[in-house]
Formats: C-alpha cells, structure tokens, sequence
C-alpha cells in the first residue's frame, strides 16, 4: 500500500506550524494554506487538523492567539510565536536536519559499504 | 512566552464556554476563507463550499479534539470530558435509553434486595443492646421447641444466674376497649400482656409516662394499660394527661405511651401487667420468654444452665411440665431464623439480575465501541493521549452508572414503599424497612463495582488500538469483537434468566400447592368474626348462633375457641383411668372448645361416632371428640367410643369420648398438627379464655356476607367489636412468607427475562450491522429475504439453545438452595424445566425478530457500496 499525498512522519506537523508562524503572525485557515502553499501541495493534510494542534503549542507556550480585527473587517484569531516558540523551532529544525541526514544517508548507502 | 502572556491565558482559560464559541466562530472563518479560494479558483459558491468543508474534515472531531487540548490535565479538563460525556451519550439516544434501562432495572432490583435484607436480618434490633437479648423456649422430649408456662417462667427467673433479666410476654389475641372513660364507640384492639420489668429489660423507655410498677404487676386486678404510640395518637388524639380507657364497664388508667413502631414479635395497640392474672397450667404453652444475657454470660453457659433448670423442674413436677430441657437463642435469631432462606434467594436472585445487567452493558458498550473506533482513532490520531481517551470513556460509563443508580434507587424507593405497606405484617421487622444510610453504602458500592466491570474493559479496548490501522481499514473489523465473546456473554444471561425461571416456577408451583393442600376442612364459604364472650353467656351464645345461621345466604353457623390455622395453644397432657395420676402422663393434646355443628359448618368429617349436639349442654355427662392419633396413642387397636379420658385442661373431671374425627391443620398450612380434644362450648362456657371466633357458611362469596354478619353481631351481642375475616384469608397468610420469596423470584425472573431479551436484540442487531456488506454480497447472488433473516434467526436460536442447556445445568444445581421450602414439587421436576427452558427461547427469538427482519429488508446496492 502506497502513502498518500498528505501523510506526515509523525511530530513534522508541529514543527511546520511553528515554521509557518515564524514568518508572520497569521490565522488558522493562514497557516494551513501558508504550510500547503510552501510545501507545493505535499503537505496538503485536513485543514481542521491545525486547531488541536494550534491549542496544544498555545498550552505549551510556544504561540500566543488574540483576536484582531482583519483587514475585511471581520474578527479571525491570531497566533504568533513566543520567544520560546522560537526556540522549539530552532531546536526541531536543527532535530529535523540532523535525523533526514541520517536517514538520508542510509538510503544512499552502497552493497560494499554494509 | 512572557508572564503577562500567561496571565492572560490563565484568564482565558477561566472562560471555558465562550472558548467554546471562540473555536466555532474560528471554523466558521476558516470555512469562509477556504470558500473564497475555492471561488477564486474558478468553482460555483455550491461546490466550493463543499470543498472547504471536505477539505477542512470532520469538524466535530476536530472540535473535540482541540477541546481536549486545551483541557487536557486541569480541572477544566474534568468538566470538558463530563461535557464531552454527556454529549456523547445524548448523540446516541438508542443506546442511552437501553444502558439506562438496564441499569435501572439492574440496580433498582438489588437495592430493594438489600433493603429488605438489611432491615430484617442485618440491622440490629430496634432495642438497647440487642445482641445480648435472648429467647428462650422449653424443649420437650421430642425436641419441639415450645413457648412457655407461666409457672415455668416463674421458676426460670427465680432461679437462672446467667441473666440479669428475665421478662415474658403474651399475646392475647384481640379485645374490646373504649378508648376514653367516657361513652364513644367501642374499638377491637389487639392486646399484649407484659411482665415485670418487661420494657426496663428489653432497653425500650416509654416516651411518656412509666412502665408498670412491681405493685400494678401483681396477682390480682388489672389496674393500669400502656399504649402504642399508633393507638395513643389515632385513638386517644394524643391527649394528656393520658386518662382511662374502659374494658366493659372497668376504666383502667393509661400509665404510659411507647415509642412510635415499637413491636416485640407481633404489633399490639394496648399492652396490660400479665402477671395480674397469671396463667396457672405448667403444660400450657402460651408466654414469649426474653432474657438479657448477664454481662459473664456466654450463649452456652445459659444454654447450658436453663438445660439443667429445667431438668430439676421435671424432677420436681413430673410430666406437669412438658419441658425436659430448654433453648436458647439469640433474639433476632429467632425472629428471622424462618426467613433466612427466603431471604438469602430473594438476594441471590437480585444478585443474578444486576449481573445480567452488567452483562448487558459490556457487550453494548463494546457494539458501540466498535461504532465509534473511527472517531477514537482520529482523535488519537489528533494527539489526544490515551489516558485521556480512557478517562473520557470511563467517565462516560460512570455517567451512565450515576444516572442508572439514580433512576434504580428511585424505582427501588417506590418498590420499598408498597414491600413496606404490603408485607409489615407478614414478615418480621418489615415494617422497619426503609432506605438509609447503609442502602446508600450498598448503592454507591454497586455502582462503582458495575462502572468497573462494564466501563474499565471496553475503554481500554477502545483507547489502545493502533491508530494507522483502524484509519486505513474503513470498515475497522481489526476491532470486531470475537463472535464466541458476544455467544458467550448471551448465552451466559439466557442461563442466568433460565435459572430465575426454573427457581420461580418451582416457587409458584408450591405455592399453589400449598394453597390448595389437604387442611382437613372445607374453607372456602367460611367467615370467621372473632368476639369477646362475657362470662356465663352459654344460652345467649347458642341463640347468637342459630340466629347467624338463619342470615340470607347462610347454610350454618358454629364457634370454637380457636381457629384452624391459628397459634396460641391451649395444650394439656392427656391419659387413662387406667393411668397414675402425679406423673408420666401418656399423651399431650390441644384443646379446642365448640359449639353444636362446628364440623359440619367446617365439613370436617366424623369418621367414629357421632358430634356434639343440643343435648351436650351442662348438667349431662361430660363428652369429647378426639383426633384419630390420640385414639391410637391412648387404645392403640381398639374403638375409643365410650372410653374415659382426663386432663389437667379441665381439673378433676373425666370425659367420654363420643366421636373421632379427621385431624385438620391446627397451626399452619400445608399441615401443622398436633393431637387435638374437642369439647362442647355448652358445657364449657368459662373456659374459652376471653376468646371466641364464630364460623358461618355460605353458599356465595364470604366476603360479600361479612357486612351482614358485622351487623347482626352488633344488634345481637351489643358492647362487642367483632374482627372480621374470611377463612381463605387465614390460609393466604399462613403461606406468606413462601409468597414472599414467589413474588420476588417471579418479579426478578420477569426483570432477567426483559434484560436478556434486550441483550439478545443488542446483539443481533450488531452482528446484523457489521455483515451488512455480506448480506449485501448474499443478497445481489440472490439469496432472498427470508432467507437471510431464517439465517440469523438460526443463529439466535442456537445461543439461546446453549445458554437454555447451561441455564437447566445451573437450576439443577441451584435449585438444592430451594429444597426445603418448596411443597409437592421436586426440585427436578421436568416440567419446570420445560418451562423455563420455552419462555427463554421464546423471549430470546422475540428479542432477535426485530433485526432479523430488519436484516431481511437490507438494499443489496446500498450494503455493497456503502461503507
């Protein structure tokens, strides 16, 4: 069984939301498209899926969201990373870099070198 | 984060209901958004809005799972997973209202169980120090256990050292009383006659006024009455100062009220000294004897000490006593001691239902789990931690459970109410029965224990499957319970309910044995009205009878001192003219004193000689009829007819058999007898001790004739109520603890029977649902409707067949529990077991008729595509 378009290695979400916040404050339907849009639509999950995630990087301090008001005037709630959010995205990238190096160089490993 | 950035959280954190707004309005933007890109795109708005909402996902498990995030580990969290709970339950109203159903059945059965349980064999009795108090009873040769004489009462607590008191009581049955000084209506009261020290010894303090004083309880006149509390405020208006109230034309001063439900074995209105007019025969058996247990006082050493006392008094006084020893036991011991059986099923039979209950719940919440592992695993799969999942899910239980015991304890409270009211006087300490303290205990503890069998097992089942299959298998059989799982739990309740069945019908079937058992007599047709004769009325009462006889409808009237069927013994040793006169007298027989006609207006028939007539009256020779047992005791081989028979009932006087006639039931059905001597009221009229009960026949319904006879009585023999009954009555309460035990075997046998059938229905209707794409596939090759639905029909009756043959296996062996109170009916008896077997294969395939059927009309397209 082939993986769909779509499936994440598991703990990449978090560390794409933190990503997609450090380039701007932004809203939920924002950050979904912002990560879908960068990623060329590989990283396409369910929309719905940045909220829980959203609330659980807001507990562990890592966002903080108000509301604001946009510029069509309407209300949409805001997150922006803290300062330890941004420490978390550094430490996950440098966590991210190292790991697919390794994996990476598995993958690229000859016979000989067994 | 900063510490003003977490303040604010905090703060938003309090406001837990409008984060809840917050999130939708949130998802509602988001919608708009993602519609708008989609218009962009160059879709129509329709199209685009379904595309925001596909692409978005199930925004109710997103909206869960977010609320789980932020609730996670804190207080809110509790409330948001009850919320969670609660919303969960009321999106599934099928399935609440059938777990609520048989919870409530399930704890409200064994509530009323234990209720009754714990007020009549387990709460202490309603005295001081009660687990000291004794009963003590004489122990004749033949080890029957009898109530005491008044003499041997007398030498007992003159002579006993393991007692720091010793009190006797009687009954005496019902008199008429004015309840003031003064003129008003004549009440029939029930009385009891209590000794010295009687209420000071029991712990109980009258909550007004004393008890008698040594000098009121003293050969001699009555001069002083306590009353119940019940009688002082219904029919005294709870006056004080307390005054009289009149026997005939003696007011007699009212000393004392006892407290509210005071009862010592039987209710009584009015209680009297005894001891004023002491009983003088040592054979009689008419005292209740209670002792309290000196302080260096064990169970044995007064066992043994009342042993040897009595021994000495048979010494002493040879076979004028019919003690040859003595027992003693534990008051609420001999309270209960006929009801501990009963009891005992009655639980054990509640026990059953709240299992079956239990077994229910488990296999519906393991069907709905299996419904709802999709939404488990997505929400696992959106980070909510698996403590989490199986906290939500037992808490979900629990609030079911709550609900359930709430709903039951409220059932069990009704049903406690009417057991209460129907059965205060048919079993002992009924009437104290109520939901208390220790029943609140009992329910708290049944819950928990049933949250955790039926909650924990489904919940950890549910929370630890591996995400990434369920996700990927849409149909998620990897969670498909066992079938042998879900044949094993039905099965198992159809054998429990089989086992009731079995029990109940067993009960059923004795008590319809019981109730038309052999008594000797003919009851149905009788009224019986119980009236207080005045001394010397021997003519007046023979003219009372004829008169009763003459009423519309009546074919014959008669009295007797005692009833059929009634206790209260007025029993005597018995011998020949042949036999020695101070000791070793050969037979004991009870004493019955009637008028003309009593066995022809009972139908009790005369099998030697003749029956009493008009010309048994005073001055002619003294005569007698006896049972057939003391005729072959007395002149074992030989015709009784004309022999001599004496007895210190009557002193000094010898009396002629003339007649034999066929024993009936003296004490309780099926028969309780004893030998008996009948004498004619004509020439006993003085020694019927203040009690007479006439007997009148009619041809209709007895009940119907009771108005007349009241009314005739109180023209005839004014200044005395009479207490009305039918015969059929009397017999009806002489089986009543067996009813009992009936009524509640067949109430909880129905329950069992409901909740299996519930569960066989739950069942069906699963496996029906996760072989809808098969029967789909079964069907589009042509398998018709019928024939489907006769599949899974088949598959019922082949659970319910198994369970059927456990269940008659579990009869057998629980059925030896019910051995000795069943009557006329083997506890194997096929037929029973033929029964209970077809009712449970009756209810099992009505429970499995609804999802066949609804199996049969399944769409072969819809299954097939359909997921």
């Amino acid at each position: 069984m082939g993986r769909e378009t779509g499936d994440l290695l598991p703990g990449t979400f978090e560390m794409l939301i933190l990503k997609a916040l450090s380039l701007g404050d932004m809203h939920g339907w924002g950050i979904a498209e912002r990560i879908e849009r960068l990623s060329g639509g590989v990283c396409a999950v369910q929309q719905g899926a940045v909220y829980p995630v959203l609330q659980r990087l807001l507990r562990r301090g890592w966002l903080v969201a108000d509301w604001r008001a946009t510029e069509n005037h309407r209300r949409a709630r805001y997150y922006r990373l803290t300062a330890s959010g941004r420490r978390q995205l550094e430490s996950e990238v440098e966590w991210w870099r190292r790991s697919i190096g390794g994996v990476d160089r598995v993958l690229r490993a000859a016979a000989q070198e067994a | 984060m900063s510490w003003l950035d977490a303040l604010r959280q905090r703060a938003a954190d309090l406001r837990g209901h409008s984060r809840d707004r917050d999130l939708d309005e949130e998802i509602a933007y988001h919608l708009e958004l993602e519609t708008a890109r989609q218009i962009s795109n160059g879709c129509d708005p329709v199209t685009a809005r379904a595309r925001a909402i596909a692409r978005f996902g199930n925004s109710g498990q997103i909206t869960d799972a977010t609320r789980d995030e932020r609730g996670a580990h804190t207080m809110e969290g509790g409330m948001q997973d009850l919320r969670w709970a609660a919303r969960s339950l009321r999106k599934s109203p099928g399935f609440t209202a059938l777990a609520l159903f048989t919870l409530t059945l399930g704890i409200g059965a064994t509530t009323v169980a234990f209720t009754v349980l714990d007020s009549v064999l387990l709460k202490p009795l309603p005295y001081r120090e009660a687990d000291r108090l004794v009963f003590v009873r004489e122990q004749t040769a033949e080890q029957a256990l009898l109530p005491p004489s008044y003499p041997n009462f007398v030498s007992w607590r003159e002579a006993a050292r393991s007692f720091s008191g010793v009190a006797s009581a009687m009954s005496s049955g019902a008199e008429t009383v004015w309840p003031s000084a003064t003129g008003g209506d004549p009440l029939r009261v029930t009385i009891m006659g209590v000794s010295r020290r009687f209420f000071a010894i029991l712990g109980v303090t009258p909550i007004i006024g004393r008890e008698f004083t040594g000098d009121e309880n003293i050969v001699g006149t009555v001069r002083a009455a306590m009353v119940s509390y019940e009688f002082w405020q219904t029919q005294m208006g709870g006056r004080m100062p307390l005054g009289s109230v009149r026997f005939d034309d003696t007011p007699i001063s009212v000393v004392g009220v006892l407290p509210p439900n005071f009862r010592f074995i039987n209710q009584a209105d009015l209680y009297f000294p005894h001891e004023a007019l002491p009983g003088t025969v040592r054979s009689a058996h008419n005292y209740l004897v209670v002792a309290r247990l000196a302080p260096t006082a064990t169970l044995q050493s007064a066992r043994a000490e009342m042993t040897s006392l009595s021994k000495s008094l048979r010494a002493i006084y040879g076979n004028e006593t019919q003690a040859a020893g003595a027992d003693v036991r534990l008051l609420r011991d001999y309270l209960v001691a006929d009801y501990r059986t009963m009891l005992a099923i009655v639980f054990g039979a509640a026990a059953l239902v709240l299992l079956i209950a239990c077994t229910n719940l488990t296999s519906a919440l393991l069907a709905r789990g299996r419904a709802r592992e999709r939404e488990i695993v997505v929400r696992a799969a959106l980070g909510a931690s698996r403590t989490r999942l199986v906290r939500q899910l037992v808490l979900e239980s629990g609030l079911l459970v709550l609900c359930g015991a709430a709903m039951g304890t409220a059932l069990a409270g009704g049903a406690i109410h009417v057991i209460g009211s129907v059965g205060a006087n048919l079993i002992p300490r009924l009437n104290e029965l109520g939901v208390d303290a220790r029943v609140g205990a009992f329910v708290v503890s049944v819950a928990v224990a049933t949250v955790l069998v039926v909650g924990v097992y489904p919940a950890f089942r549910l929370a630890h499957r591996d995400p990434g299959l369920a996700l990927r298998d849409g149909r998620g059989t990897a969670m498909t319970v066992r079938a042998p799982v879900w044949r094993l739990l039905v099965g198992f309740e159809i054998a429990l309910a089989v086992v009731l069945l079995i029990g109940s019908t067993l009960l059923i079937r004795t008590l319809h044995n019981i109730l038309t058992a052999d008594t000797g007599f003919d009851s149905q047709g009788i009224v019986t009205a119980a009236i207080t004769p005045r001394r010397g009325d021997a003519d007046r009462l023979e003219q009372i009878r004829s008169d009763l006889s003459t009423l519309p409808g009546v074919t014959g009237a008669a009295f007797t001192s005692r009833l059929p069927l009634s206790w209260g013994n007025m029993s005597a040793p018995v011998r020949r003219v042949t036999d020695p006169g101070d000791h070793d007298w050969p037979a004991f027989a009870g004493f019955r004193i009637i008028s003309s006609d009593y066995f022809a207006v009972l139908r009790q028939p005369v099998v030697r000689g003749r029956a009493f007539t008009n010309a048994d009256r005073t001055g002619a020779a003294l005569v007698a009829v006896i049972t057939p047992g003391i005729a072959e005791k007395l002149w074992p081989g030989q015709d009784p007819i004309g022999r001599s028979i004496g007895t210190n009932f009557l002193y000094d006087q010898w009396l002629t058999v003339v007649g034999v006639v066929a024993e009936a039931s003296s004490w309780t059905m099926p028969r309780g007898s004893q030998n008996e001597i009948y004498v004619p009221l004509a020439q006993h009229p003085n020694n019927t001790e203040g009690q007479l009960v006439a007997v009148v026949r009619t041809a209709g319904d007895p009940a119907a004739l009771i108005p007349a006879v009241r009314a005739r009585l109180r023209q005839l023999y004014p200044g005395s109520a009479a207490q009305l009954g039918t015969m059929d009555e009397r017999i009806e309460r002489s089986a009543a603890d067996r009813r009992f035990a009936m009524l509640a075997l067949t109430a909880f046998g129905v329950i069992a029977l409901l909740l299996a059938a519930v569960g066989i229905y739950g069942v069906i209707w699963y496996i029906v649902t996760t072989r809808t794409h098969d029967i789909g596939v079964r069907m589009a090759l042509g398998a018709t409707g019928g024939v489907v639905q006769a599949g899974i029909l088949r598959d019922a009756t082949l659970m319910a067949l198994g369970g059927i043959a456990a269940g008659i296996l579990g009869g057998v062996f629980a059925t030896r529990y019910l051995q000795a109170t069943l009557y006329g009916v083997s506890r194997l008896d096929p037929r029973t077991y033929v029964i209970g077997g077809g009712i449970a294969l009756c209810t099992a395939l009505l429970g499995a008729y609804i999802p066949a059927r609804h199996s049969s009309r399944i769409d072969p397209m819809v299954a097939i595509r359909g997921e």
